[in-house]
């Protein structure tokens, strides 16, 4: 029995989400509000949520004074490079989904045991690693260990169980090599689940803090996340300039995540998984 | 065209990648947790002394350990629920429409997943500060007194918890509504057509149609939260006098911080293993269940 | 989609060519080397701009590499294990002993120091000239720059309450805080970090105290310290302390909630730039004590890695720094005082009525005592300790007897 109509309902859905999504970005607005506050008015009491004369002195600081727009760059390329990751985690996932081969289990196993170290733990057996292959100081060495993931993989593979076999055993059939229905078939198909892995990817990519810090061995190469934790003096510390350059690591992203939507949704009506 | 060695070719590049940087620190910490490791040996190894069952004794003596392993238990039987079930809803909700305003509000719930954690911090620090913080001062404009969000012993779990689950949940709704994308709309359909309500739709479909993306969910949850570090970090400090210290936060101050990297050895076993358990207890309980 | 992400992956090898950090030939042989230097927090700017005359004059370029705050631990840790350090780095006195017993510093004794007149421990303040951190050992570092703590209070609120002069003794400010706390409800009269592991310290050697006996470890059983923590748990019990771990120094001070705490110059610098209207409504004053006035005294020392290929150039590079002019030059730009006796009697200085007084603190002021880890050991039962006391209600002699217990023994250099 309909009490409600499909259209109420939305609408209803529409405004509870509403509020839920205030509450929710919230803290995100109060740091955008906050990184044009004057110092007076950051440290004020009580708090205000507007600013009242809004500067932009900060944000002049960070590309100015400080080293920001060598950071952004530092930050996009390490992006960039882990993109490369994602192809090498959907392979791993495909590979545990759809095959049964010696070791699967035990590699599976290691797989996900690497989800449970504590970062601490791999800081210095990562660095010596990487000082061994003489790619500590370079962005490729700042990109690799977080190049792949063992929850990337272990999502690739929970999504790739659910793609028909069917039509993978038909291809083969047919003759194809294993690549050819990698790329043709299963990818195309896990497209949901590769934009989010993009998603995560970017995301992770884009905020890393440790591997920049530890293995850059000049602030050249630092990335956002350091730049920002820079800003963090001992005790007095500028409110305003950190808001500033918090805001300049979410609002890129954000974007990118806004358009990226739309093309996921698009690719989706488009590609008949139905 | 049989190719036997496929399987291996597809997963070698990714495994490499994750034996060195992930199992090799692992394989790592079990030997160094038998010595006296410290910054000191680590420039000169001859200064490396071996020390048997030491570290795990101290560990097991020590009271702040067991303090983080309760606090760790709280915010993982607290958060994770709360982390899956917000996420789920939220998901749900969000799936109601493609229209152009929920497509936007997406974005506001997956904003705090992509904030980097210092800047988390600090706009929950001022905002729940004490005496000066915005939600005090609303309390008090509608005459409730203040809260010691960050102070109280018992508030502050709540508190650090709160903000995990504001962070959390954004992910999980992406990896919920992707799921709920593949749902063949035939199915939804079809049960319309029967005159299901929408609670029975979700509850007779979506649920058990969802079942792998819940399972991928809870297991991924519950391991993060086993490792809960960047929030106490930079909200508290593991404050006050060791109420909201997790686990990986007291392995970092007490072993990694003071150089003590044998007892940090032996407490990043401890905790391996017990993440390793309760992961394969998931696990388990996952299998007799698809069994049935 | 697929192809957008080869494109993507194929765009990011492109980059990364092109971007490929400096490389190990940038240091290639001949004369004057590089010295890498590592710079806590966002000093860097003003560090390159200090170096410069140096840099023209020797020859030797001098790469600043900012270190965050709260990653010098890792950032060090790493650079041992793998022995690929800077050539000097910048090192807060509480780490000192910590890097100092990895052996990773270079020591500089008499012989070393020999051409480096401006070196010598004379020139620098008595607390921590020569500090010697390894057991019987020479020191590893130089003094730099220098910290300590100091009474602000608001003159205004004061001399509302009928209070014209500062407290000098520890009896006075309670007393003070008594009357600074009966404003009313949500107004206190002294602001004690929670996190402050020295205040408690400096509170005993201002009773004529010390907290290291005299076999060189740590000993808290003592009647100076008890009457510490008399002051300290008094405070509270009189109401006149906020109980918030959170409680923001800059703007109780700012907003009046708190008119009098112990900080140091940096939160002259803060309060100047968020509140200057309350020019001329503030002061400092020396700590306030009875058989002392001693204060703390922190900083950061510079040291040289051992594994350095340009000692010489290193040492050259301290001296420059350790100059009077340097040192002053450095206090304009970044704000942080100087360390060298005659850098802190210069007019420049004693001119300001602020500098006057730290200059003049700094004169009788103390590190805290050497040993490892007293941010997370020491120092940490301490504040446990206290904080117990005071915020649980524990038992004051069980909790002190346990500090005793815990602490004592820990040999402090």
């Amino acid at each position: 029995m309909r009490i409600v109509s499909p259209r109420g309902l939305t609408v209803t859905i529409g405004v509870v989400l509403s509020a839920g999504a205030l509450l929710t970005a919230f803290p995100f607005l109060w740091m955008i509000f906050g990184s044009v506050k004057p110092h007076s008015e950051a440290v004020g009491h009580p708090p205000r949520i507007l600013p009242e004369e809004p500067t932009l002195r900060y944000f002049a600081q960070l590309f100015g004074e400080l080293d920001f727009a060598r950071y952004l760059i530092n930050t996009v390329v390490v992006v960039l490079i882990s993109m490369a990751g994602v192809v090498l985690m959907a392979m791993a996932g495909y590979g545990f989904a759809k095959f049964r081969f010696r070791g699967r289990g035990l590699m599976f196993f290691l797989v996900l045991a690497t989800m449970m170290v504590p970062v601490q733990v791999t800081m210095i057996p990562t660095y010596l690693v990487l000082n061994g292959m003489k790619l500590t100081d370079t962005l490729v060495g700042i990109a690799l260990p977080g190049l792949v993931s063992g929850f990337g993989v272990f999502l690739f593979r929970q999504f790739m169980v659910t793609v028909p076999t069917e039509m993978i055993e038909a291809a083969r059939i047919d003759g194809a090599a294993e690549a050819r229905i990698f790329w043709r078939i299963v990818l195309p198909l896990s497209r949901p689940v590769m934009a989010v892995q993009i998603i995560l990817t970017f995301i992770g990519a884009w905020n890393s803090f440790l591997w920049p810090l530890i293995i850059a061995g000049d602030e050249r190469l630092y990335t956002l996340s350091v730049g920002v934790s820079l800003l963090n003096r001992q005790i007095a510390t500028s409110p305003s300039l950190q808001m500033a350059g918090s805001t300049l690591m979410v609002v890129p992203v954000l974007i990118v995540f806004v358009l990226f939507q739309r093309h996921i949704v698009r690719g989706f009506t488009l590609s008949g998984l139905r | 065209m049989r190719q036997p060695l496929a399987p291996y070719a597809f997963v070698a590049p990714a495994l490499l990648l994750l034996l060195t940087f992930g199992v090799l620190p692992i394989l790592v910490a079990l030997p160094v947790s038998v010595t006296d490791l410290n910054l000191g040996g680590l420039a000169d190894w001859s200064r490396v002394g071996f020390a048997g069952l030491d570290n795990y004794r101290r560990l097991f003596a020590d009271h702040a350990f067991w303090q983080a392993l309760a606090n760790t238990g709280i915010f993982v039987l607290i958060g994770v629920p709360a982390v899956i079930a917000v996420s789920f809803v939220a998901a749900l909700l969000l799936h109601r429409s493609e229209n152009r305003f929920f497509r936007a509000l997406r974005a506001f719930y997956f904003v705090p997943a992509i904030t980097a954690i210092v800047a988390v911090s600090l706009v929950w620090g001022y905002l729940l500060n004490t005496q000066f913080g915005l939600v005090n001062h609303l309390l008090s404009i509608v005459g409730l007194p203040p809260a010691r969000w960050l102070g109280d012993p018992v508030l502050v779990k709540l508190s650090v918890t709160l903000v995990a689950v504001w962070r959390g949940t954004g992910l999980n709704i992406i990896i919920f509504l992707a799921a709920l994308k593949a749902i063949p709309r035939e199915y939804l359909e079809a049960a319309e057509l029967d005159g299901a309500s929408e609670l029975r739709k979700v509850v007779s479909i979506v649920i058990p149609l969802l079942r792998f993306a819940v399972f991928f969910v809870a297991v991924t949850t519950v391991i993060a939260w086993l490792q809960f570090f960047d929030e106490p970090f930079v909200l508290t400090k593991g404050g006050p006098l060791g109420e909201s210290t997790s686990i990986s936060l007291f392995l970092y101050q007490k072993g990694f911080a003071a150089g003590q990297f044998g007892y940090a050895g032996a407490g990043t076993v401890v905790l391996f293993v017990i993440i390793a358990g309760v992961t394969l207890i998931q696990l388990r309980a996952r299998r007799s269940d698809a069994d049935r | 989609m697929r192809r957008a992400s080869w494109a993507l992956a194929a765009a990011g090898l492109l980059v990364l060519t092109a971007c490929a950090g400096p490389g190990p030939e940038a240091n290639a042989g001949g004369a004057p080397k590089e010295l890498t230097v590592w710079i806590m927090g966002d000093s860097s700017a003003h560090f390159e701009q200090l170096v410069k005359p140096f840099a023209d004059r020797s020859g030797i370029g001098v790469d600043t590499v900012a270190i965050p705050w709260d990653s010098v631990d890792q950032k060090f840790t790493t650079a041992v294990a793998s022995g690929n350090g800077p050539d000097v780095l910048q090192i807060g006195l509480s780490k000192l002993r910590t890097f100092a017993d990895s052996g990773a510093l270079l020591e500089l004794d008499e012989r070393t120091l020999k051409d480096h007149p401006g070196l010598a421990a004379a020139n620098f303040l008595d607390g921590v000239a020569g500090f010697a951190t390894t057991d019987g050992g020479d020191p590893v570092s130089v003094p730099w720059v220098s910290d300590t703590r100091v009474l602000f209070y608001r003159t205004d609120i004061l001399a509302d309450r009928g209070l014209t002069e500062p407290p000098a003794t520890w009896d006075e400010v309670r007393a003070h805080a008594k009357v600074l706390a009966g404003r009313g409800k949500g107004r206190y009269g002294f602001h004690i970090p929670q996190w402050d592991n020295a205040l408690p310290v400096i509170m005993t050697w201002t009773q004529g105290g010390r907290i290291v006996d005299a076999a060189g470890a740590i000993d808290f059983d003592t009647p100076e310290f008890r009457k510490a923590v008399d002051i300290y748990t008094g405070l509270y019990a009189d109401g006149s302390v906020p109980a918030d771990p959170d409680f923001d120094q800059v703007q109780g001070f700012v907003s009046g909630v708190t008119p009098m705490l112990v900080s140091g110059p940096y939160l002259g610098g803060a309060i100047a730039a968020a509140a200057p209207e309350l020019d001329g409504k503030w002061a400092v004053a020396p700590i306030p004590g009875g058989a002392a006035r001693t204060s703390l005294l922190a900083g950061s020392n510079l040291a040289v890695w051992r594994a350095s290929d340009n000692r010489d150039g290193a040492l050259r590079l301290l001296d420059h720094l350790s100059q009077p002019q340097t040192q002053l030059t450095w206090y304009a730009l970044d704000g942080q005082l100087p360390v060298t006796k005659a850098a802190l009697g210069d007019p420049k200085l004693t001119s300001d009525p602020l500098t006057a007084v730290y200059a003049a603190q700094l004169a009788d002021a103390n590190p805290l005592p050497p040993v490892p880890n007293w941010d997370g050991e020491t120092g940490k039962a301490l504040l446990d300790t206290l904080n117990s006391i005071v915020l649980t209600g524990a038992n004051r002699d069980t909790a002190l007897r346990d500090l005793y217990a815990a602490t004592s023994g820990t040999s402090a250099g």
